[in-house]
């Protein structure tokens, strides 16, 4: 009986097309939608290597220092130049068609040449100014203590030493901060299964529907019923769940970090938590359908924003909440769902974490436990 | 006792649903329950089936207390709403297996009773169809075969024709008749007369939440003084021929409007025969005659003074 229930009431709601737009399609136009509105801002961030000609004279070959200085800064990963060594000519060219930022006269005294001030001027300028400081140094050294060369002065002189150590955050190598719109449409997706609560609990209300009026003159016990609508929208919102995300993942190309397991634990936390929260509306709204389904897009929409979804600053309002109301921020169950997720991304512990499914499994508690209480009665009082 | 309702009194606020209701149903009955929108039926009904909570009274179904976990009684019953129950999402052969399904758990079995219910209604051109595609005459042949598909004991039919074409509406009909052929207890509720008249057995007519009148569709008749309704098509009825007409035998009132002459007799024989008599020795020219025997109708009319439509 209960397999029978559960398979009708999958197939139910996956033919409810306007279900599976507002719990599926929606969540994937928006996610599309972030995509196109974030992929320039994150690529802005990054820093591109600068285009600089040195000029290739007899001075520049005879000073191999400084060509092994140009060759050290424009090689590897993370190189500061792509160095082109040009004539004169070439390199003035090169720099009134804007293909460079500046080029390198070596010499007694290294001169740059520049047509305007910027940012990628600055850094050459920085650099050189850099290297002809350390060989100023060590000449002035040489020249006062001779002995010095003897002692390692070139060795240490030429290494590289970092006194800072650059720690990853969180769990990905290169934090990006518009995952948190991502997150907060992860947790969004799962609450509007709220609607699938809902609609189950439409049919199984004798009440509320003339459907769930003919069930419960059938010989099944209610809540088993009931029971069965709800696993079964609850396997179906997952599965939208992992589609939303493997859309993220492998079409939009979100970086989650490396915690799988976790992240999908709070999808599946957080959708439970929403289908438990659409029935409880469902059975606590004492109006129509109409109104139900406004109350539902209401609060939905509010808590999404308040998690901090929308644009033009709303990450702030997630921070303002947590600041200045921080309650509300513990009462939001798509803020806990997207803490849950943000907490994953930026910190090595689980602490706060596991805060947030505990308070987000408690909601789901809660909401089951006000649902049966409101729809245990046996008899309506009119239908 | 298929069904006994006892002293039912259902309140929706300082509105009496139900005052005092009593009746009883017995096996292989066709009961009807006539009235007027409003009247009380599917308050009754729905009480009977424990979806309503009721004020007081007392209701047994195959001699037991009715209650919402009485799954031993409700595994018998097949229920017909007013408003088509379906799933629009399943189409015509998953609805009826999917409510068959909750009384009859082996698939091999339900197979064979769902392919009977469709047959049964005559939708196997349709049994692909989802409900959205049906027109309103066969959405209330899937209705019916969703419940009664899992072959019920007793049938409750709230109103099952309620906005159906005459053809569809003659196929329910025959379908009732044919179900209690075949063993089943029926209620039948509606406030069209003519199909109560047809086909039940035994018949209460209500208003106001209260039963007004019960009995057999000849006893009820018998309660009225109403005997016989003759109209005729006349043009030029002079005032002394309209008095002599109200002094003929068993006439108990008559009507006049230039037209047609409406007569209305009290109990008695041959008075069209007496009416046809009079119009000839007095050279009175007329078109159409005809006479009707008195309907559910009127017995409301003369229990409530008001049209049973009204």
């Amino acid at each position: 009986m209960f397999r029978h229930i559960f398979i009708n009431r999958l197939k139910c709601i996956i033919r409810d097309k306007v279900l599976i737009f507002w719990t599926l399609v929606f969540s994937l136009i928006l996610a599309t939608l972030f995509g196109m509105a974030f992929t320039n801002i994150s690529s802005s961030e990054n820093f591109s290597s600068i285009d600089v000609a040195v000029i290739n004279n007899d001075a520049y070959q005879k000073n191999e220092d400084f060509r092994k200085f140009l060759k050290a800064v424009s090689e590897g990963e993370g190189k500061l130049f792509n160095i082109i060594a040009a004539t004169k000519d070439e390199a003035e060219k090169l720099l009134d068609d804007n293909k460079i930022a500046g080029y390198i006269i070596g010499g007694p005294q290294t001169e740059l040449v520049v047509k305007k001030s910027g940012f990628k001027q600055s850094i050459i300028k920085s650099a050189l100014d850099g290297y002809s400081q350390t060989v100023t140094t060590l000449t002035a050294i040489i020249k006062n203590n001779p002995a010095a060369l003897q002692n390692g002065l070139l060795e240490d002189a030429g290494g590289t030493w970092e006194y800072t150590e650059a720690v990853p955050l969180g769990t990905t190598d290169k934090p990006d901060t518009t995952v948190n719109y991502f997150y907060s449409l992860i947790a969004m997706a799962c609450f509007y299964g709220a609607f699938i609560g809902m609609k189950e609990i439409t049919d199984t209300q004798a009440n509320l529907s003339k459907r769930a009026a003919r069930l419960n003159v059938a010989p099944v016990h209610k809540l088993k019923v009931l029971t069965a609508g709800l696993l079964a929208g609850y396997v179906i919102l997952v599965m939208e769940i992992l589609i939303l995300l493997a859309y993220l993942i492998f079409v939009i190309k979100v970086d989650f970090g490396k915690q799988t397991g976790y992240i999908l634990m709070t999808c599946f936390m957080g959708c439970a938590a929403g289908i438990t929260f659409g029935a409880f509306i469902g059975a606590a709204v004492k109006k129509g359908e109409g109104v139900k389904t406004a109350v539902l897009i209401g609060s939905t929409m509010a808590a999404s924003f308040l998690a901090g979804m929308m644009s033009g600053g709303s990450s702030n309002i997630k921070y303002l909440v947590a600041k200045d109301i921080p309650v509300l921020a513990y009462i939001n169950p798509i803020t806990l769902i997207t803490d849950a997720l943000y907490a994953l991304y930026y910190y090595d512990t689980h602490t706060r974490f596991f805060i947030n499914i505990n308070l987000l499994s408690g909601f789901t508690i809660l909401f089951c436990l006000l649902t049966y209480l409101i729809i245990r009665r046996r008899r309506y009082a009119s239908i | 006792m298929v069904v006994s309702v006892n002293n039912l009194v259902k309140r929706y606020g300082d509105l009496v649903a139900t005052d005092h209701l009593s009746f009883e149903v017995k096996e292989g009955e066709i009961f009807g329950l006539l009235g007027p929108n409003g009247s009380g039926k599917t308050t009754a009904i729905n009480c009977i089936l424990s979806l309503l909570a009721y004020d007081k009274g007392e209701i047994n179904i195959f001699d037991k207390p009715m209650a919402p976990d009485e799954y031993g009684i409700k595994k018998d019953i097949g229920v017909i709403m007013q408003d088509v129950a379906v799933f629009d999402e399943l189409t015509v052969y998953e609805n009826i297996d999917y409510f068959c399904g909750l009384y009859i758990s082996d698939k091999a079995t339900r197979k064979g009773l769902v392919e009977e219910a469709i047959e049964f209604v005559g939708i196997n051109d349709f049994r692909r169809f989802y409900p959205k595609k049906l027109s309103g005459g066969l959405l209330r042949r899937l209705n019916i075969a969703c419940g009664i598909a899992h072959k019920p004991k007793l049938i409750i039919l709230d109103e099952p024709t309620v906005a159906v074409d005459p053809q569809s509406r003659n196929n329910i009909l025959d379908g009732i008749k044919k179900l209690n052929n075949e063993g089943a207890t029926i209620i039948y509720t509606s406030h069209y007369m003519e199909e109560v008249e047809q086909l039940c057995s035994k018949i209460v007519i209500m208003d106001k939440g209260k039963i007004i009148a019960a009995g057999t569709k000849e006893e009820l008749m018998a309660m009225i003084k109403l005997g016989e309704r003759i109209t005729a098509e006349i043009f030029n009825l002079s005032a002394d021929n309209l008095k002599k007409i109200e002094r003929l035998p068993n006439v108990n009132s008559i009507k006049y409007d230039e037209k047609n002459l409406f007569i209305k007799y009290s109990k008695g024989r041959h008075n069209l025969n007496t009416l046809l008599d009079f119009f000839r020795d007095n050279e009175i020219t007329y078109g159409r005659v005809y006479s009707e025997q008195p309907t559910l109708n009127d017995v409301f009319l003369e229990i409530t003074g008001k049209e049973l439509r009204d």
